[in-house]
């Protein structure tokens, strides 16, 4: 589990790094357009880019948000349960998780296989969304992966790795 | 079973998996599908996951987001919120009470360079807590003011709290920053007139800082200077029709890089850092809009808004009073709910009764936020208040609590002033934009 939960992390961290390099992408694009447009040469399909690229900054860093424990709950009686019950919903959330993100993979790959059957594209420089929603369901699946591996290592180790932080780069 | 028992059985889970800890994003998740497979079948449920993931992803208006986002982590990582800090300390922070305002001025100004409270207290909580804790300021003072002005960053635009309402009631965003404007800075007046009062009772709370010489003065206010130029290029960008609101985000993002590279007060790692934690808050606030826009369906199908608006008329109230009693339900809620997930919770049920009463939704939409703002600060889940604690871990949380009081009813009051004076929010966007 030990040598799965390394390339986990791998895989983790490598989303995350494209999904930060999309951010980085897109701020370029919408500065360098601005300033072109003021000399009247707006970038040709500057739109089509940063927003095909979102999907890549949103989904990219969905595995780490779930690694780091970065979803929203509400907290307030997690002190007056016993920590069994703690750690058993802790398990059952990460199964849910990852139950979710598949679905949400296999969802995606269908829209993706009906994108590229009627050729669906972006307006201006026909950028195929199929690319893009493959790319979703890509990282959908690593985040399931992340997930049902994180259940698995809380059921099985009682590890969390979500306050293991320092072994991720 | 009808429709409407069906919603019924689905909010009731929804709450007790909430308060089974389940992540909020997943319980709306799971909900949001099992409602739409219940009343629209499996293949109707799981095309709209992929639609809704996709189209929300990659929406153009939701860009600001990310981008707004990464402004505000470059800002903290190149040492732009501690510029801020001294630049309003210099002017008020001879007075007694002076750095608690010279805190809540830089929460105001930090709050215009980023769109999350959470980023402006960390920040300013890191920057102002240790200055205030050497001039022997009442712990809680300090830490009340630093949660309290940490809430200004959903009012002031850019707010991601105004961007979310937008794109959940599909309102203009440039609209709903510029109503933000006037209200963040009455805020902003009245925390500092509540310092300034505590201080005269409580002299004990807020001693005088040293003084500090006109050159002094001057210096810091130069040093600030870049920063009060991207605020005026962001948020003036957008109120002379210069740039859309994604546009102004990508040109306030990348000058605040620009600005930090060029004074080398951002290194190549940091700003790496920067973007990573930019994507990650990026994901869950994404998550939360994508799972509403899983269980918005499910509630219209199950006729529950209607439900709701049949019950609000039977109450035979006037608009003001449906309004103050949709305001009291969000201040009670922000004591239990995270402020996204509140919206996206109760928007879709509240905002066809406000529409139908013919209240303005921009004003509406300032008014939800600055209960949100409330909620940060509300026990027991207030999140800014988590956030002091971790950086003032000496601090109770008993007493940030206490500190925050006078705050919260300085917000209450606010917000009554914003009821009762719609044009202090309108009066921009409506000036402005046509």
């Amino acid at each position: 589990m030990r040598r799965l939960r390394s390339i986990a992390n791998a895989l983790i961290g490598l989303s995350a790094t494209i999904a930060a390099l999309a951010l980085f992408t897109v701020t370029a694009i919408i500065l360098a357009d601005v300033v072109a447009r003021a000399f009247g040469r707006p970038i040709y399909g500057a739109q089509d880019i940063t927003t095909m690229a979102m999907v890549l900054v949103v989904f990219g860093a969905m595995a780490l948000c779930d690694r780091r424990g970065g979803h929203v709950a509400v907290d307030l009686f997690e002190r007056r349960f016993p920590d069994r019950l703690n750690r058993l919903l802790d398990i059952l959330w990460a199964l849910a998780a990852a139950l979710i993100f598949a679905t949400l993979a296999w969802a995606a790959l269908e829209s993706a296989r009906l994108s590229q059957m009627l050729n669906l594209a972006t307006n201006l420089i026909d950028l195929p969304k199929a690319w893009f929603q493959w790319a979703l369901a890509a990282f959908a699946a690593l985040t399931a992966l992340g997930a049902a591996l994180r259940a698995a290592e809380l059921a099985l180790r009682g590890e969390d790795v979500r306050s293991r932080e320092g072994d991720l780069r | 079973m009808t429709p409407t028992v069906t919603g019924l059985l689905g909010l009731a889970g929804l709450l007790v998996l909430l308060a089974l800890r389940m992540p909020v994003a997943l319980a709306m998740f799971a909900v949001g599908f099992a409602g739409n497979w219940a009343l629209n079948g499996l293949g109707a449920a799981t095309s709209l996951m992929a639609s809704e993931a996709f189209t929300l992803a990659s929406s153009p208006e939701l860009m600001v987001i990310p981008l707004f986002i990464l402004m505000g982590n470059v800002a903290s990582a190149s040492g732009m919120s501690r510029q801020l800090y001294e630049a309003a300390y210099a002017v008020v922070g001879r007075v007694r009470g002076g750095l608690a305002s010279a805190t809540i001025i830089g929460c105001g100004g930090f709050a215009a360079l980023s769109g999350s409270s959470v980023a402006a207290a960390l920040t300013m909580g890191k920057v102002a807590l240790g200055e205030m804790e050497r001039y022997r300021y009442d712990p809680r003072l300090s830490t009340g003011v630093v949660a309290a002005g940490g809430t200004l960053g959903i009012l002031i635009p850019p707010s991601t709290g105004f961007v979310i309402y937008a794109i959940l009631t599909e309102q203009s965003i440039g609209r709903l920053f510029l109503a933000g404007v006037l209200p963040g800075l009455l805020l902003v007046v009245l925390f500092v007139a509540a310092v300034s009062l505590l201080c005269v009772f409580r002299p004990d709370f807020g001693p005088r800082g040293p003084a500090t010489s006109v050159p002094e003065k001057l210096r810091a206010l130069v040093a600030a200077g870049p920063i009060f130029g991207v605020i005026l290029l962001t948020i003036g960008g957008i109120y002379g029709g210069l740039f859309s609101p994604v546009e102004a985000a990508g040109v306030g993002a990348g000058a605040v890089i620009l600005i930090g590279l060029l004074r080398r007060r951002l290194g190549l790692s940091a700003l790496w850092q920067a973007g990573r934690e930019t994507v990650v808050t990026t994901a869950t606030v994404m998550l939360i809009l994508i799972a509403a826009y899983m269980i918005n369906p499910f509630m219209a199908l199950s006729d529950i808004p209607e439900a709701v608006g049949i019950f609000i008329n039977g109450l035979d109230l006037p608009p003001t009073g449906v309004l103050l009693l949709i305001l009291g339900v969000y201040v009670v809620l922000g004591c239990f709910l995270e402020g996204f997930a509140m919206l996206v919770l109760t928007l879709p049920i509240f905002f066809p009764i406000i529409t139908d009463l013919g209240i303005d939704p921009i004003w509406f939409g300032v008014l939800v936020v600055l209960a949100l703002e409330m909620g940060l600060i509300s026990p027991p889940v207030g999140l800014n208040v988590f956030i002091v604690k971790s950086v003032a871990p000496g601090v109770s949380l008993g007493q940030i609590f206490s500190g925050i009081i006078l705050f919260w009813v300085t917000m209450l009051a606010a917000l009554l002033v914003l009821v009762a004076f719609p044009q202090i929010a309108l009066f921009l966007p409506n000036t402005m934009i046509d």
